[in-house]
């Protein structure tokens, strides 16, 4: 690849950001929130193939951090500006995945999934205790910014999250994480300090949906613990990251395109069907194509161009 | 701390711990057996629980009767389970190298799938019946019949089955896979049948597992997953593959669990259960009884 296909490539991505940004000023309230869907899944799952999808630690719980995001923001309404609580939520639970992630890391392979699990469903049922406690079964939250705002802000993060990616799929930080995916007993052996690095990978992967959580907060208008620490978040996340490929960040955005627009056609009338279909896709795919539609293109293309020369 | 005295408690201990090690001991085999983890595990104990409902509420059978009925109908569930899946998967060497996490990934796929299949026919609306509901008194300790039953069937059905694993020529067969996958293959070990008896035996056990449990709670689409996690817990603290330490790992989660509400309070319940396997995993992934020392 050369150099001015390269920034022609840049050129284009940023063309199509600003399209996208400039449809706030005019597109109907139904495409913005579809828009603001889409922009919300691809900052969640580019989040989780930082940690999940480089380090083959696979977390079935990110909602955790949504949540957790969510919960903090809607503690601080009212208290601070709007955007630094965004802001503010997204450092709080990043300094607390620092902090817990320590010894949840030093839980390996398929116990750290069942642990990622257990642990949302312990955090949802903690806030829930404490809400209980404090009288609130349900919090609104008035005087949000308009939808157009809302939805530039999720473009932001979900452009931020895909750049992220992108970056760390490139960087020596990314290779010493997909080290840690092929073998990590052979990674620490020759020095690469695992323990730190899957750290920085947890916390990195759960400060955007910490901000995507508090936006989202803003959107429904409501906070409920029992929404806002939805499995089913965590369920569409992994299975976006499976289907579209979770090795660098044009997979997420295959499979999260795919999946919203079936959420967007099914899930407010059919929940059960949504669920079913995601279910099947989830298994065929970890079946018959594990590394996702960008696996496969990408291997397709690649021995194509072999033929052709 | 009177109440943690009361014989009424310790029962009320007993009966969920006898189902734990039911509901675990099903789960130990196929874990210990094949390295699946069956995450729809307990979607088993819904399934197993809605056929005792459905037997009741067409023919006014009970769940006596019936847990048999859910054991074969769930045992033929693992039967398929394994023809359609996992027989090819166990066969291909480079699968077997990640199976653990892809099995992880695929039962998770098929728990929803099965969930939302019970809902769209069911509704997810709970479901029960009356059974057994007079009260039995023994000493100090009152019952409904139906718990008593359950506590009785129960132990006799989970000691057998360990009796029957520990002792039959099959059951040594089966320990072997778990001991050494590999080395049973040399000795002459059928392990493909093994195998696809173990996924039928622990499908069926919990099956009947989800019959008795009808009794005691709603029937709901969802009612399975807490007891995937206890039984997650329960193999984790007793030992992968270790069916005695099971049992009695069983035994001590639902004591654990049931002097623990009574101390802290209901809504503490998912807390409790999901705090001691988290910290289990953490501090002591190899198990209460188990030894070595588990690398970071």
């Amino acid at each position: 690849m050369n150099n001015s296909s390269n920034s022609l490539r840049f050129i284009g991505i940023g063309a199509v950001i600003a399209i996208f940004g400039g449809l706030s000023g005019f597109a109907s309230e139904y495409m913005l929130g579809i828009g603001f869907t889409l922009f919300m899944y691809i900052a969640l799952a580019q989040s989780w193939v930082i940690l999940s999808g480089m380090t083959g630690y696979i977390s079935l719980g990110h909602v955790v951090f949504f949540g957790s995001g969510a919960y903090v923001f809607v503690l601080m309404w009212g208290l601070v500006p709007v955007w630094l609580g965004v802001a503010l939520s997204g450092l709080v639970v990043g300094i607390g995945a620092l902090i817990i992630g320590y010894p949840v890391l030093r839980v390996r392979g398929p116990y750290f999934v069942i642990l990622s699990f257990g642990l949302a469903e312990l955090v949802k049922n903690l806030v829930l205790i404490n809400e209980a406690r404090m009288y609130m079964s349900l919090r609104p939250v008035f005087g949000a910014p308009s939808l157009a705002q809302l939805y530039i802000a999720m473009l932001v993060l979900a452009v931020a999250a895909t750049g992220l990616t992108y970056w760390v799929r490139r960087s020596r930080f990314g290779a010493g994480l997909r080290s840690i995916r092929e073998d990590e007993w052979a990674a620490e052996t020759i020095g690469i300090p695992v323990a730190r690095l899957k750290l920085i990978a947890f916390a990195l992967s759960g400060i955007v949906p910490a901000m995507v959580g508090a936006i989202f907060i803003m959107r429904s208008g409501i906070f409920q613990p029992g929404d806002a620490f939805n499995p089913i978040v965590s369920f569409t996340i992994v299975t976006m990251a499976i289907i579209g490929g979770s090795d660098d960040a044009p997979g997420p955005l295959l499979g999260v395109g795919f999946l919203v627009i079936l959420q967007e056609l099914l899930w407010a009338n059919w929940p059960e069907i949504y669920m079913i279909i995601l279910g099947i896709l989830l298994i065929s795919f970890v079946l018959f194509a594990p590394s996702g539609i960008y696996g496969w293109l990408s291997a397709n293309i690649s021995r194509s161009k072999k033929n052709a020369a | 701390m009177d109440i943690l005295l009361s014989p009424q408690l310790l029962a009320a201990a007993l009966i969920t711990g006898v189902l734990y090690a039911l509901i675990s001991l099903g789960l130990n085999l196929i874990y210990g057996t094949m390295r699946l983890l069956n995450v729809a595990h307990g979607d088993l104990v819904m399934i197993g629980a809605y056929i005792a409902f459905i037997v009741f509420s067409l023919f006014n059978v009970g769940p006596l009767v019936s847990m048999f009925g859910a054991a074969v109908i769930c045992g033929g569930l693992g039967w398929f389970a394994y023809k359609s899946i996992f027989q090819n998967l166990l066969s291909n060497s480079q699968i077997l190298a990640r199976l653990e996490e892809n099995s992880l990934l695929l039962f998770f796929g098929i728990s929803v799938v099965v969930q939302n299949l019970v809902i769209l026919f069911f509704t997810a609306d709970r479901q029960g019946y009356e059974y057994l509901s007079a009260i039995v008194e023994i000493g100090d300790v009152r019952l409904t019949g139906a718990r008593l039953a359950v506590l009785i069937v129960g132990s006799v059905i989970s000691i057998a089955a360990v009796l029957y694993l520990r002792f039959s020529l099959f059951g040594l067969a089966m320990n072997a896979l778990i001991q050494n996958r590999d080395a049973s293959a040399v000795v002459g070990i059928n392990v493909d049948r093994v195998q696809m008896f173990s996924l039928i035996i622990g499908f069926g056990i919990t099956g009947l597992a989800g019959a008795l449990i009808s009794v005691l709670e709603p029937i709901t689409p969802v009612m399975g997953f807490p007891y995937t996690m206890s039984a997650f817990v329960v193999i984790i603290l007793g030992g992968l593959g270790n069916l005695w330490g099971g049992f009695l790992a069983g035994l001590l989660l639902g004591m654990l669990e049931i002097f623990g509400v009574a101390i802290t309070g209901p809504e503490w319940r998912s807390v409790l259960v999901y705090g001691i396997f988290i910290g289990i995993l953490i501090f002591r992934p190899q198990g209460l009884l188990g030894r070595g020392k588990i690398a970071r």
